[in-house]
Protein backbone atom coordinates (compact mmCIF):
# COMPACT_ATOMS: atom_id res chain seq x y z
CA UNK A 1 0.00 0.00 0.00
CA UNK A 2 1.16 3.52 -0.66
CA UNK A 3 1.72 5.85 2.23
CA UNK A 4 -1.35 7.79 3.22
CA UNK A 5 -2.22 10.82 5.35
CA UNK A 6 0.56 13.07 4.19
CA UNK A 7 0.48 16.31 6.14
CA UNK A 8 -0.43 19.35 4.09
CA UNK A 9 2.53 21.70 4.53
CA UNK A 10 0.48 24.69 3.29
CA UNK A 11 -1.53 24.85 6.53
CA UNK A 12 0.69 25.46 9.57
CA UNK A 13 0.20 23.28 12.64
CA UNK A 14 -1.32 25.96 14.88
CA UNK A 15 -4.14 26.48 12.38
CA UNK A 16 -5.01 22.81 12.70
CA UNK A 17 -5.25 22.87 16.53
CA UNK A 18 -8.57 21.92 18.11
CA UNK A 19 -9.14 25.45 19.42
CA UNK A 20 -8.68 27.13 16.09
CA UNK A 21 -10.96 24.59 14.40
CA UNK A 22 -13.54 25.21 17.16
CA UNK A 23 -13.30 28.95 16.52
CA UNK A 24 -13.84 28.39 12.77
CA UNK A 25 -16.93 26.37 13.58
CA UNK A 26 -18.45 29.11 15.75
CA UNK A 27 -17.64 31.85 13.23
CA UNK A 28 -19.17 29.76 10.42
CA UNK A 29 -22.32 29.17 12.50
CA UNK A 30 -22.69 32.88 13.19
CA UNK A 31 -22.16 33.70 9.51
CA UNK A 32 -24.86 31.24 8.44
CA UNK A 33 -27.21 32.76 11.01
CA UNK A 34 -26.48 36.28 9.75
CA UNK A 35 -26.95 35.27 6.08
CA UNK A 36 -30.17 33.41 6.78
CA UNK A 37 -31.56 36.44 8.61
CA UNK A 38 -30.44 38.71 5.80
CA UNK A 39 -32.14 36.40 3.31
CA UNK A 40 -35.39 36.55 5.29
CA UNK A 41 -35.45 40.35 5.26
CA UNK A 42 -35.66 40.26 1.46
CA UNK A 43 -38.82 38.12 1.46
CA UNK A 44 -42.30 39.52 1.91
CA UNK A 45 -42.82 37.30 4.98
CA UNK A 46 -40.47 39.51 6.96
CA UNK A 47 -42.82 42.48 7.08
CA UNK A 48 -46.00 40.46 6.93
CA UNK A 49 -45.21 38.51 10.07
CA UNK A 50 -43.10 41.16 11.82
CA UNK A 51 -40.25 38.71 12.05
CA UNK A 52 -37.92 41.25 13.60
CA UNK A 53 -39.98 40.86 16.78
CA UNK A 54 -39.14 37.17 17.00
CA UNK A 55 -35.71 36.77 15.44
CA UNK A 56 -32.49 38.65 15.66
CA UNK A 57 -29.17 38.48 13.88
CA UNK A 58 -25.63 38.43 15.30
CA UNK A 59 -25.04 41.99 14.09
CA UNK A 60 -28.21 43.20 15.76
CA UNK A 61 -27.23 41.45 18.99
CA UNK A 62 -23.89 43.23 18.88
CA UNK A 63 -25.70 46.50 18.32
CA UNK A 64 -28.06 45.86 21.24
CA UNK A 65 -25.07 44.96 23.36
CA UNK A 66 -23.49 48.32 22.58
CA UNK A 67 -26.67 50.24 23.45
CA UNK A 68 -27.35 48.32 26.66
CA UNK A 69 -23.73 48.70 27.70
CA UNK A 70 -23.72 52.44 27.00
CA UNK A 71 -26.88 53.04 29.00
CA UNK A 72 -25.48 51.06 31.95
CA UNK A 73 -28.47 48.75 31.93
CA UNK A 74 -26.47 45.65 31.05
CA UNK A 75 -23.95 46.24 33.82
CA UNK A 76 -26.71 46.80 36.39
CA UNK A 77 -28.42 43.53 35.47
CA UNK A 78 -25.12 41.63 35.29
CA UNK A 79 -24.09 42.96 38.67
CA UNK A 80 -27.35 41.82 40.24
CA UNK A 81 -27.03 38.34 38.75
CA UNK A 82 -23.37 38.10 39.66
CA UNK A 83 -24.16 38.86 43.30
CA UNK A 84 -26.80 36.13 43.39
CA UNK A 85 -24.37 33.73 41.76
CA UNK A 86 -21.49 34.53 44.10
CA UNK A 87 -23.54 34.40 47.31
CA UNK A 88 -25.37 31.21 46.37
CA UNK A 89 -22.31 29.50 44.92
CA UNK A 90 -19.99 30.29 47.81
CA UNK A 91 -22.59 29.09 50.28
CA UNK A 92 -23.02 25.92 48.21
CA UNK A 93 -19.25 25.28 48.24
CA UNK A 94 -19.05 25.79 52.01
CA UNK A 95 -22.10 23.76 52.93
CA UNK A 96 -21.55 21.11 50.25
CA UNK A 97 -17.99 20.35 51.31
CA UNK A 98 -18.81 20.45 55.03
CA UNK A 99 -21.87 18.21 54.85
CA UNK A 100 -20.17 15.91 52.34
CA UNK A 101 -17.25 15.47 54.73
CA UNK A 102 -19.53 14.80 57.66
CA UNK A 103 -21.62 12.26 55.74
CA UNK A 104 -18.50 10.49 54.49
CA UNK A 105 -16.89 10.25 57.91
CA UNK A 106 -19.90 9.44 60.11
CA UNK A 107 -22.03 6.47 59.16
CA UNK A 108 -24.74 7.40 61.63
CA UNK A 109 -25.19 10.95 60.39
CA UNK A 110 -25.11 9.60 56.85
CA UNK A 111 -28.08 7.34 57.64
CA UNK A 112 -30.09 10.37 58.80
CA UNK A 113 -29.10 12.77 56.04
CA UNK A 114 -28.98 10.48 53.03
CA UNK A 115 -32.76 10.34 52.34
CA UNK A 116 -33.02 14.13 52.60
CA UNK A 117 -30.15 14.67 50.23
CA UNK A 118 -31.61 12.15 47.76
CA UNK A 119 -35.06 13.76 47.89
CA UNK A 120 -33.82 17.33 47.57
CA UNK A 121 -31.44 16.40 44.78
CA UNK A 122 -34.29 14.80 42.86
CA UNK A 123 -36.63 17.75 43.39
CA UNK A 124 -36.91 19.89 40.25
CA UNK A 125 -35.51 23.29 41.08
CA UNK A 126 -38.08 24.90 38.81
CA UNK A 127 -40.78 23.63 41.14
CA UNK A 128 -38.99 24.84 44.24
CA UNK A 129 -38.14 28.35 43.09
CA UNK A 130 -41.69 29.80 43.21
CA UNK A 131 -42.17 28.42 46.73
CA UNK A 132 -39.03 30.19 47.87
CA UNK A 133 -40.31 33.42 46.28
CA UNK A 134 -43.54 33.06 48.17
CA UNK A 135 -41.72 32.57 51.44
CA UNK A 136 -38.97 35.15 51.10
CA UNK A 137 -40.26 37.62 48.53
CA UNK A 138 -38.19 39.21 45.78
CA UNK A 139 -34.56 40.20 46.02
CA UNK A 140 -31.02 38.98 46.14
CA UNK A 141 -31.41 36.76 49.19
CA UNK A 142 -34.18 34.42 47.98
CA UNK A 143 -32.56 34.22 44.55
CA UNK A 144 -29.21 33.30 46.10
CA UNK A 145 -31.03 30.59 48.01
CA UNK A 146 -32.27 29.12 44.73
CA UNK A 147 -28.71 29.24 43.36
CA UNK A 148 -27.49 27.54 46.53
CA UNK A 149 -30.04 24.74 46.17
CA UNK A 150 -29.11 24.28 42.54
CA UNK A 151 -25.37 24.11 43.13
CA UNK A 152 -24.96 22.40 46.48
CA UNK A 153 -25.69 18.78 45.57
CA UNK A 154 -23.02 18.05 42.97
CA UNK A 155 -20.48 19.50 45.42
CA UNK A 156 -21.86 17.56 48.37
CA UNK A 157 -22.05 14.25 46.53
CA UNK A 158 -18.60 14.61 44.98
CA UNK A 159 -17.08 15.48 48.34
CA UNK A 160 -18.72 12.38 49.79
CA UNK A 161 -17.44 10.19 46.95
CA UNK A 162 -14.00 11.80 47.08
CA UNK A 163 -13.54 11.10 50.79
CA UNK A 164 -15.04 7.61 50.52
CA UNK A 165 -12.69 6.61 47.72
CA UNK A 166 -9.46 7.77 49.34
CA UNK A 167 -6.94 5.01 48.71
CA UNK A 168 -6.50 2.74 51.72
CA UNK A 169 -2.83 2.05 50.98
CA UNK A 170 -1.98 5.76 51.16
CA UNK A 171 -3.72 6.03 54.54
CA UNK A 172 -1.61 3.08 55.69
CA UNK A 173 1.55 4.90 54.66
CA UNK A 174 0.85 7.84 56.96
CA UNK A 175 -0.27 5.50 59.75
CA UNK A 176 2.85 3.37 59.36
CA UNK A 177 5.02 6.42 60.03
CA UNK A 178 3.10 7.12 63.20
CA UNK A 179 0.65 9.69 61.74
CA UNK A 180 -2.29 10.64 63.97
CA UNK A 181 -5.90 10.48 62.72
CA UNK A 182 -5.87 14.24 62.10
CA UNK A 183 -2.61 13.92 60.14
CA UNK A 184 -4.20 11.15 58.08
CA UNK A 185 -7.09 13.51 57.41
CA UNK A 186 -5.06 16.53 56.38
CA UNK A 187 -2.14 14.81 54.66
CA UNK A 188 -3.99 12.06 52.79
CA UNK A 189 -7.75 12.37 52.75
CA UNK A 190 -7.99 16.04 51.79
CA UNK A 191 -5.33 16.02 49.06
CA UNK A 192 -6.59 12.73 47.60
CA UNK A 193 -10.21 13.94 47.58
CA UNK A 194 -9.44 17.46 46.28
CA UNK A 195 -9.67 16.72 42.53
CA UNK A 196 -12.99 14.93 42.97
CA UNK A 197 -14.36 17.82 45.02
CA UNK A 198 -13.27 20.35 42.39
CA UNK A 199 -14.93 18.22 39.71
CA UNK A 200 -18.13 18.56 41.76
CA UNK A 201 -17.66 22.32 41.91
CA UNK A 202 -17.19 22.40 38.14
CA UNK A 203 -20.40 20.49 37.62
CA UNK A 204 -22.12 22.90 39.98
CA UNK A 205 -21.14 25.99 37.97
CA UNK A 206 -23.52 25.11 35.14
CA UNK A 207 -26.33 24.36 37.53
CA UNK A 208 -25.72 27.62 39.40
CA UNK A 209 -25.97 29.66 36.19
CA UNK A 210 -29.25 27.91 35.32
CA UNK A 211 -30.50 28.59 38.86
CA UNK A 212 -29.77 32.31 38.52
CA UNK A 213 -32.00 32.46 35.46
CA UNK A 214 -34.73 30.26 36.96
CA UNK A 215 -34.88 32.38 40.09
CA UNK A 216 -35.07 35.62 38.13
CA UNK A 217 -37.70 34.32 35.74
CA UNK A 218 -40.00 33.70 38.67
CA UNK A 219 -39.48 36.95 40.38
CA UNK A 220 -36.91 39.68 40.28
CA UNK A 221 -36.58 43.36 39.62
CA UNK A 222 -33.23 43.06 37.93
CA UNK A 223 -30.77 40.52 36.64
CA UNK A 224 -29.94 38.79 33.38
CA UNK A 225 -32.78 36.30 33.78
CA UNK A 226 -35.09 39.21 34.42
CA UNK A 227 -33.78 40.83 31.21
CA UNK A 228 -34.69 37.69 29.26
CA UNK A 229 -38.18 37.74 30.72
CA UNK A 230 -38.71 41.49 30.39
CA UNK A 231 -37.59 41.87 26.76
CA UNK A 232 -39.21 38.72 25.46
CA UNK A 233 -42.51 39.99 26.85
CA UNK A 234 -41.95 43.12 24.74
CA UNK A 235 -40.96 41.20 21.59
CA UNK A 236 -37.44 42.60 21.54
CA UNK A 237 -35.21 39.60 20.73
CA UNK A 238 -31.94 41.62 20.58
CA UNK A 239 -31.58 42.32 24.33
CA UNK A 240 -32.80 38.80 25.12
CA UNK A 241 -29.91 37.33 23.16
CA UNK A 242 -27.49 39.80 24.74
CA UNK A 243 -28.44 38.46 28.18
CA UNK A 244 -28.15 34.87 27.01
CA UNK A 245 -24.72 35.45 25.48
CA UNK A 246 -23.45 37.09 28.67
CA UNK A 247 -24.69 34.06 30.68
CA UNK A 248 -23.04 31.61 28.29
CA UNK A 249 -19.72 33.44 28.30
CA UNK A 250 -19.81 33.69 32.09
CA UNK A 251 -20.56 29.96 32.43
CA UNK A 252 -17.75 28.94 30.09
CA UNK A 253 -15.21 31.25 31.73
CA UNK A 254 -15.99 29.97 35.24
CA UNK A 255 -15.78 26.38 34.05
CA UNK A 256 -12.39 26.98 32.43
CA UNK A 257 -11.12 28.89 35.46
CA UNK A 258 -11.99 25.94 37.70
CA UNK A 259 -10.28 23.57 35.31
CA UNK A 260 -7.14 25.71 35.65
CA UNK A 261 -7.47 25.70 39.44
CA UNK A 262 -7.81 21.92 39.41
CA UNK A 263 -4.69 21.53 37.30
CA UNK A 264 -2.85 23.91 39.59
CA UNK A 265 -3.96 22.28 42.86
CA UNK A 266 -3.59 18.69 41.72
CA UNK A 267 -1.15 18.43 38.83
CA UNK A 268 -0.89 14.67 39.42
CA UNK A 269 -4.60 14.15 38.82
CA UNK A 270 -4.54 14.58 35.05
CA UNK A 271 -1.99 11.79 34.95
CA UNK A 272 -4.18 9.53 37.07
CA UNK A 273 -7.19 10.18 34.85
CA UNK A 274 -5.16 9.40 31.77
CA UNK A 275 -3.92 6.19 33.32
CA UNK A 276 -7.40 5.07 34.33
CA UNK A 277 -8.77 5.94 30.92
CA UNK A 278 -6.18 3.70 29.29
CA UNK A 279 -6.55 1.02 31.95
CA UNK A 280 -2.85 1.13 32.56
CA UNK A 281 -1.04 0.00 35.65
CA UNK A 282 1.19 2.44 37.46
CA UNK A 283 4.64 1.60 36.24
CA UNK B 1 12.75 -16.31 77.77
CA UNK B 2 15.95 -14.31 77.81
CA UNK B 3 15.98 -11.78 75.01
CA UNK B 4 19.25 -9.95 75.45
CA UNK B 5 21.25 -9.79 72.25
CA UNK B 6 18.18 -9.85 70.03
CA UNK B 7 16.91 -6.77 68.28
CA UNK B 8 13.46 -8.07 67.61
CA UNK B 9 11.75 -10.98 69.32
CA UNK B 10 8.46 -12.47 68.22
CA UNK B 11 6.91 -14.70 70.87
CA UNK B 12 4.01 -17.08 70.42
CA UNK B 13 2.25 -14.74 68.00
CA UNK B 14 -1.31 -15.67 67.11
CA UNK B 15 -3.77 -14.01 64.79
CA UNK B 16 -7.16 -14.91 63.40
CA UNK B 17 -9.58 -12.98 61.23
CA UNK B 18 -13.34 -13.01 61.29
CA UNK B 19 -14.52 -14.46 58.00
CA UNK B 20 -16.75 -12.06 56.10
CA UNK B 21 -19.00 -14.77 54.76
CA UNK B 22 -19.50 -17.00 57.78
CA UNK B 23 -19.33 -16.78 61.55
CA UNK B 24 -16.16 -18.84 61.58
CA UNK B 25 -12.86 -17.19 62.31
CA UNK B 26 -9.90 -17.96 60.10
CA UNK B 27 -6.67 -18.79 61.83
CA UNK B 28 -3.83 -16.92 60.12
CA UNK B 29 -0.90 -17.70 62.42
CA UNK B 30 -0.58 -20.13 65.21
CA UNK B 31 2.30 -19.73 67.55
CA UNK B 32 5.05 -17.94 65.64
CA UNK B 33 8.27 -17.33 67.52
CA UNK B 34 11.69 -16.22 66.37
CA UNK B 35 14.41 -13.76 67.16
CA UNK B 36 16.33 -11.34 65.00
CA UNK B 37 19.84 -10.14 65.85
CA UNK B 38 20.91 -6.54 65.43
CA UNK B 39 21.87 -5.69 61.83
CA UNK B 40 20.60 -9.02 60.64
CA UNK B 41 18.88 -9.38 57.28
CA UNK B 42 15.95 -11.78 57.53
CA UNK B 43 13.65 -12.79 54.70
CA UNK B 44 10.26 -14.40 55.04
CA UNK B 45 9.06 -16.69 52.28
CA UNK B 46 6.13 -19.06 52.08
CA UNK B 47 3.37 -20.33 49.87
CA UNK B 48 1.07 -17.66 48.37
CA UNK B 49 -1.64 -16.51 50.70
CA UNK B 50 0.09 -17.77 53.85
CA UNK B 51 -0.12 -14.32 55.47
CA UNK B 52 3.41 -12.98 55.00
CA UNK B 53 2.19 -9.43 54.40
CA UNK B 54 -0.23 -9.63 57.31
CA UNK B 55 2.63 -10.78 59.51
CA UNK B 56 4.75 -7.78 58.50
CA UNK B 57 1.86 -5.40 59.16
CA UNK B 58 1.44 -6.90 62.60
CA UNK B 59 5.16 -6.40 63.28
CA UNK B 60 4.71 -2.74 62.38
CA UNK B 61 1.63 -2.42 64.57
CA UNK B 62 -0.65 -1.50 61.66
CA UNK B 63 -2.82 -4.53 62.49
CA UNK B 64 -3.33 -5.71 66.08
CA UNK B 65 -2.47 -9.31 67.01
CA UNK B 66 -4.55 -11.60 69.20
CA UNK B 67 -2.00 -13.22 71.40
CA UNK B 68 1.71 -13.35 72.02
CA UNK B 69 4.22 -10.53 72.05
CA UNK B 70 6.49 -8.57 69.73
CA UNK B 71 9.50 -7.03 71.42
CA UNK B 72 11.59 -4.40 69.66
CA UNK B 73 14.62 -3.57 71.80
CA UNK B 74 12.78 -5.19 74.68
CA UNK B 75 9.68 -3.00 74.31
CA UNK B 76 6.30 -4.29 73.19
CA UNK B 77 5.13 -3.14 69.77
CA UNK B 78 1.54 -1.93 70.02
CA UNK B 79 1.31 0.73 67.34
CA UNK B 80 3.20 2.02 64.30
CA UNK B 81 5.89 4.59 64.89
CA UNK B 82 9.22 5.97 63.72
CA UNK B 83 11.12 3.15 65.42
CA UNK B 84 9.99 1.01 62.47
CA UNK B 85 10.42 1.88 58.82
CA UNK B 86 7.97 0.30 56.40
CA UNK B 87 8.70 -0.09 52.70
CA UNK B 88 5.44 -0.81 50.95
CA UNK B 89 4.67 -2.60 47.73
CA UNK B 90 4.32 -0.55 44.56
CA UNK B 91 2.54 2.80 44.21
CA UNK B 92 2.54 3.83 47.83
CA UNK B 93 4.07 7.25 47.24
CA UNK B 94 1.76 10.20 47.78
CA UNK B 95 1.13 11.29 44.18
CA UNK B 96 0.62 14.97 45.08
CA UNK B 97 4.05 15.22 46.68
CA UNK B 98 7.41 15.57 44.99
CA UNK B 99 10.21 13.09 45.70
CA UNK B 100 11.54 15.49 48.33
CA UNK B 101 8.17 15.92 50.03
CA UNK B 102 7.56 12.18 49.99
CA UNK B 103 10.89 11.46 51.61
CA UNK B 104 10.42 13.96 54.44
CA UNK B 105 6.95 12.59 55.27
CA UNK B 106 8.06 10.62 58.33
CA UNK B 107 10.01 13.56 59.76
CA UNK B 108 7.16 15.96 59.00
CA UNK B 109 4.73 13.73 60.91
CA UNK B 110 7.09 13.85 63.88
CA UNK B 111 7.13 17.64 63.71
CA UNK B 112 10.76 18.05 62.59
CA UNK B 113 11.42 21.54 61.19
CA UNK B 114 11.12 21.67 57.42
CA UNK B 115 14.60 23.04 56.72
CA UNK B 116 16.28 20.39 58.82
CA UNK B 117 14.13 17.64 57.30
CA UNK B 118 15.00 18.74 53.78
CA UNK B 119 18.70 18.81 54.48
CA UNK B 120 18.52 15.28 55.83
CA UNK B 121 16.34 14.17 52.93
CA UNK B 122 18.95 15.32 50.42
CA UNK B 123 21.39 12.88 51.98
CA UNK B 124 18.96 9.97 51.78
CA UNK B 125 17.84 10.80 48.25
CA UNK B 126 21.52 10.72 47.27
CA UNK B 127 21.97 7.44 49.16
CA UNK B 128 19.32 5.74 47.02
CA UNK B 129 20.85 7.25 43.89
CA UNK B 130 18.19 9.83 43.06
CA UNK B 131 20.11 13.08 43.49
CA UNK B 132 18.73 15.60 41.01
CA UNK B 133 15.21 14.15 41.09
CA UNK B 134 14.09 15.95 44.27
CA UNK B 135 11.43 18.04 42.55
CA UNK B 136 9.99 15.27 40.35
CA UNK B 137 6.55 13.83 40.98
CA UNK B 138 6.14 10.05 41.41
CA UNK B 139 4.38 9.67 38.07
CA UNK B 140 7.44 11.09 36.36
CA UNK B 141 9.61 8.26 37.72
CA UNK B 142 10.03 4.65 36.63
CA UNK B 143 8.90 1.80 38.90
CA UNK B 144 12.45 1.17 40.11
CA UNK B 145 13.00 4.85 40.93
CA UNK B 146 9.70 4.97 42.82
CA UNK B 147 10.81 2.11 45.01
CA UNK B 148 14.08 3.92 45.69
CA UNK B 149 12.05 6.86 46.98
CA UNK B 150 10.00 4.41 49.03
CA UNK B 151 13.22 3.12 50.57
CA UNK B 152 14.60 6.59 51.30
CA UNK B 153 11.30 7.50 52.94
CA UNK B 154 11.63 4.53 55.29
CA UNK B 155 15.33 5.05 56.04
CA UNK B 156 15.16 8.78 56.85
CA UNK B 157 13.33 8.25 60.14
CA UNK B 158 16.37 6.18 61.21
CA UNK B 159 14.27 3.20 62.25
CA UNK B 160 15.44 0.42 64.55
CA UNK B 161 14.11 -2.11 62.09
CA UNK B 162 13.25 -1.89 58.40
CA UNK B 163 10.16 -3.83 57.32
CA UNK B 164 9.98 -4.45 53.59
CA UNK B 165 6.85 -5.84 51.96
CA UNK B 166 7.68 -7.31 48.54
CA UNK B 167 9.17 -3.98 47.47
CA UNK B 168 10.52 -5.28 44.16
CA UNK B 169 7.59 -7.52 43.18
CA UNK B 170 6.27 -5.28 40.42
CA UNK B 171 9.63 -4.49 38.85
CA UNK B 172 10.93 -6.15 35.72
CA UNK B 173 13.58 -8.84 36.18
CA UNK B 174 16.58 -6.67 35.30
CA UNK B 175 15.57 -3.75 37.48
CA UNK B 176 14.80 -6.13 40.32
CA UNK B 177 18.30 -7.60 40.26
CA UNK B 178 19.89 -4.18 40.22
CA UNK B 179 17.70 -3.07 43.12
CA UNK B 180 18.65 -6.17 45.11
CA UNK B 181 22.35 -5.39 44.72
CA UNK B 182 21.74 -1.73 45.60
CA UNK B 183 19.73 -2.70 48.65
CA UNK B 184 22.61 -4.81 49.95
CA UNK B 185 24.99 -1.91 49.41
CA UNK B 186 22.71 0.43 51.37
CA UNK B 187 22.18 -2.15 54.06
CA UNK B 188 25.94 -2.43 54.38
CA UNK B 189 26.18 1.34 54.82
CA UNK B 190 23.32 1.74 57.29
CA UNK B 191 23.56 -1.58 59.16
CA UNK B 192 19.83 -1.69 59.72
CA UNK B 193 17.99 -4.75 60.92
CA UNK B 194 15.79 -5.82 58.02
CA UNK B 195 12.74 -8.08 57.74
CA UNK B 196 12.07 -8.63 54.05
CA UNK B 197 8.94 -10.35 52.80
CA UNK B 198 9.06 -11.82 49.31
CA UNK B 199 7.67 -14.66 47.25
CA UNK B 200 10.91 -14.99 45.33
CA UNK B 201 13.15 -17.64 46.82
CA UNK B 202 16.34 -16.59 45.10
CA UNK B 203 15.77 -12.97 46.11
CA UNK B 204 15.39 -14.08 49.73
CA UNK B 205 18.57 -16.16 49.68
CA UNK B 206 20.62 -13.55 47.88
CA UNK B 207 19.76 -10.83 50.39
CA UNK B 208 19.51 -12.62 53.70
CA UNK B 209 21.46 -13.98 56.59
CA UNK B 210 18.57 -16.29 57.38
CA UNK B 211 15.42 -17.21 55.45
CA UNK B 212 12.31 -17.92 57.50
CA UNK B 213 10.01 -20.33 55.65
CA UNK B 214 6.34 -20.13 56.57
CA UNK B 215 4.00 -23.07 56.22
CA UNK B 216 0.67 -22.90 54.42
CA UNK B 217 -2.19 -21.35 56.38
CA UNK B 218 -2.55 -21.39 59.32
CA UNK B 219 1.07 -20.31 59.14
CA UNK B 220 3.76 -21.68 61.41
CA UNK B 221 7.49 -21.42 60.96
CA UNK B 222 8.31 -24.46 58.88
CA UNK B 223 12.04 -23.93 58.91
CA UNK B 224 14.68 -21.27 59.31
CA UNK B 225 17.38 -21.66 56.66
CA UNK B 226 20.76 -20.15 57.41
CA UNK B 227 22.49 -18.63 54.39
CA UNK B 228 26.23 -19.19 54.80
CA UNK B 229 27.37 -17.28 51.77
CA UNK B 230 30.10 -14.76 52.46
CA UNK B 231 29.45 -11.06 52.08
CA UNK B 232 29.69 -8.76 50.25
CA UNK B 233 27.77 -10.74 47.65
CA UNK B 234 27.66 -9.89 43.99
CA UNK B 235 24.90 -10.93 41.61
CA UNK B 236 27.12 -13.70 40.21
CA UNK B 237 26.78 -15.56 43.50
CA UNK B 238 23.32 -16.58 42.30
CA UNK B 239 24.95 -19.07 39.92
CA UNK B 240 27.17 -20.68 42.56
CA UNK B 241 26.59 -24.26 43.66
CA UNK B 242 25.87 -23.48 47.31
CA UNK B 243 23.34 -20.84 46.29
CA UNK B 244 21.47 -23.22 44.00
CA UNK B 245 21.46 -25.94 46.67
CA UNK B 246 19.94 -23.53 49.19
CA UNK B 247 17.33 -22.42 46.65
CA UNK B 248 16.45 -26.08 46.02
CA UNK B 249 16.15 -26.75 49.71
CA UNK B 250 13.78 -23.80 50.28
CA UNK B 251 11.80 -24.56 47.15
CA UNK B 252 11.26 -28.18 48.24
CA UNK B 253 9.85 -27.08 51.58
CA UNK B 254 7.48 -24.60 49.93
CA UNK B 255 6.41 -27.14 47.33
CA UNK B 256 5.54 -29.59 50.08
CA UNK B 257 3.50 -26.91 51.82
CA UNK B 258 1.66 -25.94 48.67
CA UNK B 259 0.77 -29.57 47.92
CA UNK B 260 -0.34 -30.10 51.50
CA UNK B 261 -2.63 -27.07 51.40
CA UNK B 262 -4.04 -28.13 48.04
CA UNK B 263 -4.75 -31.59 49.47
CA UNK B 264 -6.49 -30.04 52.44
CA UNK B 265 -8.57 -27.76 50.25
CA UNK B 266 -9.57 -30.73 48.13
CA UNK B 267 -10.72 -32.55 51.26
CA UNK B 268 -12.66 -29.48 52.34
CA UNK B 269 -14.20 -29.26 48.93
CA UNK B 270 -12.69 -25.91 48.06
CA UNK B 271 -10.98 -27.25 44.94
Amino acid sequence: MKSVAKRDPLIPAWLRSSRVIGAYSVIAGLAIWQLAYQGLTWTHYFKAYAINHFLSSPLQVIQSFGELYQSGELLRHSYFSLLEFVYGFLLAIGVGILVGFIMATSKKINYYLDPWVSCLYATPLVALAPVIMVWFGLGIFPNSLVVFLGAVFPILLNTYTGIKSVRENLIDVVRAFGGSPSQVFFKVMIPDATPTIITGIRLAVGRAVISVVVAELFGAEAGLGFMVYFYSQRFLPGPVFVAIVVLVVFGILSFLALEKIQGWLSPWYAYRLRREAHGMELE
Amino acid sequence: METTGSKLAVKHLRKSFQSQRSEASIQVFEDISFEVHPSEFISIVGPSGCGKTTFLRILDGLIPHDDGDILLDGKSVIKPGPDKGFVFQESSLLPWRTVMDNVILGLELQGVASGEARKKAERYIALVGLAGFEQHYPHELSGGMQQRVNLARALIVDPQVLLMDEPFASLDAQTREIMQAELLKMWNQTKKTVIFVTHQIEEAIFLSDRVVVFSARPARIREIVKVDISRPRSLSVKRSKEFLELADQVWNIIQEEVLKSMGREREEGVL
